[in-house]
C-alpha cells in the first residue's frame, strides 16, 4: 500500500513533459542561482545553506516559492506557533515519508521566508522544477501572512502562541493580529488546525469564515492547577475579565472560560487522553481512539503529537498507521538530543522562551529526577536581544533539587543573577562553550545524565563546541 | 532594644496578571530577597483589578508595562480604583517604580500618532508623545543619585513614546548608551519625590542592587531605618559590569 501511494504520486509527474513556457525561464533561472548559492555555502563550511540560497533566487524571481509550489503533487502544510514548530514539522514529515511520499521541508528551523524558498530549491531539479509530493514548512509566525500566500498550503496548523522575542517581534497582540489575517485569507479547500486549548489562538479561530478542526489536550490528571508566571494570555476578549482555567497543561494552555460566560475554549474535535509521561525518553496517549507511544518527552510533545496527528488525519493517512510510524521517530535537531561522552550520559534541549523553559525545566526536574544543568542563555538575533524573560521563568524549580547548575552563553552572567534570586545555588558563570562544557563534566559524575537546557544560538555554540570534540555531527548531515 | 517581631518590608505590584511583559518579576522579586536577606519580613500584596486592600501598607510599588490591549484595560482600573490611595500612600512616603507603560500612565498625558490624548494620573511631571521609530536595544545611564554606587544604571529598552520632563521632574540620568526618555535631549528616566519612572527594563533591578537598595532605603527612612546592612552583591556586579564592558565595546567601534 505504500509502495503503492509514492507510485501514484510519482505518476503525478505528468506536466514534467509540458513544454517550457516563457514565464518558466525567470523561475529556472532562480532556482539555479540559488542552488549554486547553496553548494557554495555548503563547499565554503560557512554553513548549511539554508536561507542565502532562498534569498539570492527570490532576487532574480520573486514568486519562485509560489511557483515552485505549484510543483507539488499533493500541495503543502503549513506549521506556525512560538514553540513546537520544529518538532511538529518533523513529525508531520516523517509520516508522510512513511507513507512513500517524496516531501520538502525546510529542516533546519530556517524559518523565514527565505528558509522555505532555500528548502523547495534544494529539492527542485535542473529544469527548475520542485520533484516533490508534499511540502511541510515551519513558519516563523511574523512571515505567515507572506508565507500562506505564496504556499497555498491545503493545511495550516498553528500550536501556540506565547511570548516570545518582544524586542525582534513587537507584541504578542500584533502577532495574532497577522495570524489572523493569513488564516482569513485561506481558500475554502484549506484546513485550519487549531489549538482549542491557547486562549489567544481561540480567539482567533473563533472569528475565522471557515470553521477549524480544533485540537486539546483531555487529561486533568497532568494538569497543573496554577497559571504559571509566564502565562500571558489571559484575559477574555470580549469583557475583559480575567480567564478561569479549571486545568493549565503548558503555558496559558489548558481548559478555561470566562466568568461572565462571554468565552470559552472551543470543543477540540479530536483530543489527546490517558496520557502517560515518562521524563525525557517518552509518553504514550489514546489520540482519536488510537493509542500512541512515542520516544519523545514532555507534556508539551503531547501537543506536537497531536497536531501532527490531526494534521496527518486531515490530508488522509490512517490512524493506525500513524501509531506504528510514531513509535519509531527521533526528536527534531537539538530539541532534544542525547549524546555521551566519557561515560556521561548529556541531554540537550531547546528552550527558548518562558513557556517552553518552563515545561522543559518540568520535565527534566519533575519527571527525569534530573540533578546536574547547564543553563544556557545568548541574546543574539535568533535569541531575542533582550534577555528579561528569565525572570519569568521559574528557576525556582531547581531550588532543593539541582545538585549541579552552570550558567553559561554570552548572557551567562545575567542568568547567574537570575538563579541567585530563584535560591539555586550556581557554579561560575562561563560564557565561553567549551569552558561551561568543562564545568559541567567535572562536576558530573560518570554514568550520571546531565541536562543542558539552552536558547537558540547558545544551543547551536554548544554543539559546535561538541563537534570540534567529536561528539556529534554537524547539522546539515542530520 | 531587641524586638521580638521583624520589621515588615511591604511591595505592591500593580496589575501583576496585566502589567508583566518585560520580566517585570524580577523586580519585585530583587526588592523582597534584598530585604529578606536583611532580616526584614518581606511582604508582597498583589494588586489586581477592582482592589485597593491594604494599599497603605506598602512601601514600594511597582508599576510595570503591558501590552495595548491589557494597558487598556489598566487603565479604566487605575482611575476609578487606584489612583487616590496610591497618592495618599505616595504623601506618606511610600516609593514608586514605575517602567516603561507604568511610568507612561504616571505622567500627564499620552499622546497617539493621531494626536488623540489619554489623560494620565499625574502623579509625575511628565508628558509622553507617540514616535515612528522604536527605541530598541541596551541602555547605559549616568545616574542623577549621589549616593549610588556605582553611579552607572544598565538596563533594556523597547518603546516608541517620547517622554518629556516638566520643571517639577528632574531626570533620573544621562544616558550613555540608548536613546532614553525621548532620544533627542540624552536624558533617562525621572525622578520626583520617592517617584521614580524610567523605560529600563531587563529587569531593571537585579542587575542594579545599589537602585534596589536606595528604594528600599527611600522607603524604610519614615519607619527609622537609615542604614542597610552590605551585602555581598558581586554577582550582580558582574552582570552589571559586562553591559558595562559591552557599551564600551559598541562605542569604540
Amino acid at each position: 500500500m505504500l509502495d503503492r501511494s509514492g507510485a501514484r504520486s510519482r505518476a503525478l509527474g505528468v506536466k514534467d513533459k509540458k513544454p517550457i513556457r516563457k514565464k518558466s525561464i525567470r523561475k529556472t533561472a532562480a532556482v539555479l542561482a540559488g542552488k549554486a548559492t547553496g553548494a557554495l555555502s555548503r563547499a565554503s563550511g560557512r554553513g548549511g545553506g539554508t536561507t542565502l540560497p532562498g534569498d539570492v533566487a527570490r532576487a532574480i524571481d520573486p514568486r519562485v516559492l509560489s511557483k515552485l509550489a505549484s510543483d507539488l503533487t499533493q500541495g503543502s502544510v503549513v506549521i506556525t506557533g512560538t514553540n513546537g514548530k520544529t518538532t511538529t514539522a518533523r513529525l508531520v514529515t516523517w509520516l508522510l515519508e512513511g507513507a512513500g511520499y517524496r516531501v520538502v521541508s525546510n529542516r533546519a528551523g530556517a524559518n523565514l521566508i527565505f528558509g522555505a524558498t532555500a528548502a523547495a530549491l534544494n529539492k527542485a531539479g535542473p529544469d527548475g522544477r520542485l520533484r516533490a509530493d508534499w511540502g511541510v514548512f515551519e513558519i516563523d509566525e511574523a512571515s505567515l501572512p507572506k508565507a500562506v500566500a505564496e504556499i497555498q498550503p491545503k493545511a495550516t496548523l498553528v500550536l501556540n502562541l506565547f511570548r516570545d522575542q518582544l524586542d525582534r517581534y513587537g507584541e504578542l497582540e500584533s502577532i495574532a493580529k497577522k495570524i489572523e489575517s493569513a488564516l482569513s485569507a485561506l481558500p475554502d479547500s484549506s484546513t485550519a488546525i487549531l489549538n482549542a486549548d491557547d486562549p489567544r489562538v481561540a480567539e482567533i479561530g473563533l472569528g475565522l469564515p471557515k470553521p477549524p478542526l480544533w485540537f486539546g489536550l483531555d487529561d486533568i490528571r497532568v494538569a497543573m492547577h496554577d497559571l504559571p508566571h509566564a502565562a500571558d494570555a489571559r484575559t477574555c476578549p470580549k469583557c475583559g475579565a480575567s480567564l478561569h482555567f479549571d486545568a493549565v497543561y503548558v503555558g496559558h494552555d489548558g481548559v478555561y472560560e470566562c466568568p461572565n460566560h462571554d468565552f470559552a475554549r472551543p470543543t477540540p474535535n479530536i483530543t489527546a487522553t490517558n496520557i502517560k509521561l515518562d521524563g525525557f525518553e517518552r509518553f504514550s496517549a489514546d489520540i482519536a481512539k488510537t493509542h500512541i507511544e512515542i520516544p519523545l518527552g514532555g507534556l508539551y510533545n503531547t501537543y506536537n503529537v497531536l497536531a501532527a496527528f490531526a494534521a496527518g488525519r486531515t490530508l488522509g493517512l490512517k490512524p493506525k498507521y500513524m501509531a506504528e510510524r510514531l513509535r519509531n521517530v527521533e526528536a527534531a535537531f537539538g530539541r532534544q538530543e542525547r549524546m555521551e561522552f566519557r561515560g556521561r550520559h548529556l541531554n540537550l534541549v531547546l528552550s527558548k522562551n518562558p513557556a517552553g523553559f518552563n515545561e522543559t525545566l518540568r520535565t527534566a526536574v519533575d519527571l527525569a529526577k534530573g540533578t546536574n544543568f547547564l543553563i544556557g542563555l545568548n541574546d543574539r538575533k535568533a535569541d531575542g536581544t533582550d534577555v528579561s524573560w528569565i525572570w519569568d521563568v521559574d528557576f525556582e524549580q531547581l531550588k532543593a533539587k539541582a545538585k549541579v547548575v552552570v550558567p553559561a552563553g554570552s548572557r551567562a552572567h545575567d542568568m547567574a543573577v537570575r538563579l541567585k534570586y530563584a535560591g539555586v545555588p550556581a557554579e561560575p558563570p562561563q560564557a565561553e562553550p567549551g569552558r561551561a562544557l568543562d564545568s559541567l563534566i567535572k562536576a558530573t559524575n560518570e554514568g550520571d545524565t546531565a541536562h543542558l537546557l539552552c536558547t537558540y544560538t547558545a544551543m547551536l555554540d554548544l554543539r559546535a563546541e561538541l563537534v570540534r570534540r567529536g561528539w556529534a555531527k554537524p547539522y546539515w548531515e542530520t | 532594644m531587641p524586638r521580638s517581631k521583624k520589621q515588615a518590608f511591604t511591595v505592591g505590584w500593580l496589575y501583576p496578571d496585566l502589567m508583566n511583559i518585560y520580566g517585570d518579576r524580577g523586580n519585585i522579586l530583587t526588592l523582597l530577597k534584598r530585604a529578606e536577606w536583611r532580616g526584614f519580613e518581606a511582604k508582597l500584596i498583589e494588586l489586581g483589578r477592582g482592589t485597593t486592600q491594604q494599599m497603605e501598607e506598602v512601601d514600594v510599588f511597582f508599576f510595570g508595562g503591558g501590552q495595548d490591549r491589557e494597558q487598556a484595560l489598566v487603565y479604566a482600573d487605575l482611575l476609578e480604583f487606584k489612583q487616590p490611595p496610591l497618592e495618599q500612600a505616595v504623601r506618606n512616603g511610600a516609593g514608586v517604580l514605575a517602567v516603561c507603560g507604568g511610568y507612561q500612565l504616571l505622567g500627564h498625558y499620552y499622546q497617539t500618532a493621531d494626536g488623540e490624548l489619554f489623560p494620565g494620573i499625574a502623579m509625575i511631571d511628565v508628558k509622553t508623545e507617540a514616535g515612528k521609530r522604536r527605541f530598541i536595544g541596551d541602555v547605559v545611564v549616568d545616574a542623577n543619585i549621589d549616593t549610588l554606587n556605582p553611579k552607572t544604571l544598565v538596563g533594556f529598552e523597547n518603546h516608541s513614546g517620547r517622554t518629556f520632563l516638566g520643571p517639577k521632574a528632574r531626570p533620573l540620568g544621562k544616558t550613555r548608551l540608548g536613546s532614553g526618555n525621548n532620544g533627542s535631549d540624552g536624558m533617562e528616566g525621572c525622578l520626583q519625590g520617592t517617584v521614580l519612572g524610567t523605560y529600563m527594563h531587563g529587569s531593571l533591578l537585579p542587575k542594579n542592587p545599589h537602585l534596589a537598595d536606595y528604594l528600599i532605603r527611600s522607603a524604610l527612612i519614615r519607619r527609622g531605618v537609615d542604614e542597610l546592612s552590605p551585602l555581598d552583591d558581586s554577582v550582580e556586579l558582574a552582570a552589571h559590569e559586562r553591559i558595562l564592558q559591552r557599551a564600551q565595546h559598541a562605542q569604540s567601534r
